[in-house]
């Protein structure tokens, strides 16, 4: 069974900082239990993208780190050609619109990389379950709702990331 | 002869004035934001929870209490305080916009959180006012970083930045806002 964690921005955000203690607290839970962060390309974009929250403490992350050692990697970019990722989006871009109460034109593939990240990962076998860190409550509940729609009834771990999360985390997460 | 004003109904422009300074003082807003959670509260107790040196802390309780935003709940030794909660909304060009106790709360935190004070730094306290109502939708699931980030012109990280910041304070004042 092989479990793939995906890990949003929101994850590096609550890691930023001068305070480096939670950053070292997951980089250990990581490393200790053999696993990987998986980053959508659209997070990996969204972390580096932006020159002015250099000046905010959390802008401050240390995440090059975890790519460097290896415990956090740019997930493959998205299949559109591949009918569950492209159907699973289109569902999830309605589901985010209902949740967030906003207009469907109005979301983005940004808002739904995740759920089709998700659900390329499950139909390709690359995973067989799949958790998902991050602070997007609207992405983490169309994951949720979603995916078993398909046939991923249990291999769906949606996982918020407060920082009480991170504080408490431990190896035993990732097993 | 003066009348002494009503209690909870100081004229709006002197309680500007007294707001300014709130929004002006972290440490102030601090204070007030404290006795508005935890009160009737004595200054003692203020200052075992807030970092505040004691000569300060009573000028500030003495200060809202002369502005009506606290009063003593207790005459006698030792005092208790507790606050009014403000809603104040001001309006220039169409433009609209409400200071609330979580307003206050969020301004407070500016001295502990470097993130709110840099985002007050480059958008405002208004700005912050309207990350606030964002961070409230955030709390509840109803918006994510990415839709915040473009429907207030930021880039994706520098919104879930402020949104991550401002969550203490919209949780703690969730109830409040609904």
């Amino acid at each position: 069974m092989t479990t793939v964690y995906i890990a949003d921005t929101g994850v590096f955000v609550r890691c930023g900082g001068p305070d480096r203690d939670k950053f070292q607290r997951l980089r250990r839970a990581v490393r200790q239990a053999g696993i990987s962060l998986r980053v959508p390309q659209r997070v990996y974009e969204e972390l580096g993208g932006d020159p002015a929250a250099d000046a905010y403490p959390s802008g401050n992350m240390p995440y090059p780190d975890g790519f460097e050692e290896g415990w956090i990697v740019v997930a493959d970019e998205l299949d559109y050609s591949n009918p569950l990722v492209s159907t699973v989006m289109d569902e999830a871009r309605r589901f985010i619109a209902n949740e967030t109460d906003r207009d469907e034109d109005s979301i983005e593939k940004a808002d739904t990389a995740l759920v089709g990240l998700a659900a390329q990962l499950l139909d390709t076998a690359n995973a067989d379950n799949i958790v998902l860190l991050t602070t997007d409550k609207p992405a983490g509940r169309a994951v949720e709702t979603l995916l078993p729609q398909h046939g991923f009834g249990d291999c769906i771990d949606f996982r918020y990331v407060s920082v009480e999360y991170l504080e408490t985390l431990t190896a035993n997460h990732f097993r | 002869m003066a009348q002494s004003p009503p209690r909870s109904g100081r004229p709006p422009i002197q309680q500007l004035q007294t707001v300014a300074n709130l929004l002006e003082t972290p440490a102030l807003a601090r204070l007030y934001a404290h006795i508005l959670q935890h009160g009737p509260v004595t200054v003692s107790e203020v200052l075992d929870e807030l970092d505040i040196p004691q000569g300060t802390a009573y000028d500030y309780v003495q200060n809202l209490e002369t502005a009506g935003l606290v009063e003593k709940t207790r005459d006698q030794r030792p005092y208790e305080y507790d606050a009014e909660s403000i809603a104040l909304t001001l309006s220039t060009d169409g433009e609209t916009q409400t200071i609330t106790p979580a307003l206050i709360a969020a301004v407070a935190r500016r001295d502990e959180d470097e993130d709110i004070d840099v985002y007050i730094e480059r958008h405002g306290v208004d700005g912050l006012a309207v990350a606030l109502e964002y961070a409230y939708e955030y709390v509840d699931g109803t918006v994510n970083h990415r839709i915040a980030a473009r429907e207030l012109d930021l880039s994706a990280l520098e919104a879930e930045i402020i949104l991550q910041a401002l969550e203490p304070v919209a949780t703690e004042y969730a109830d409040a806002a609904t």
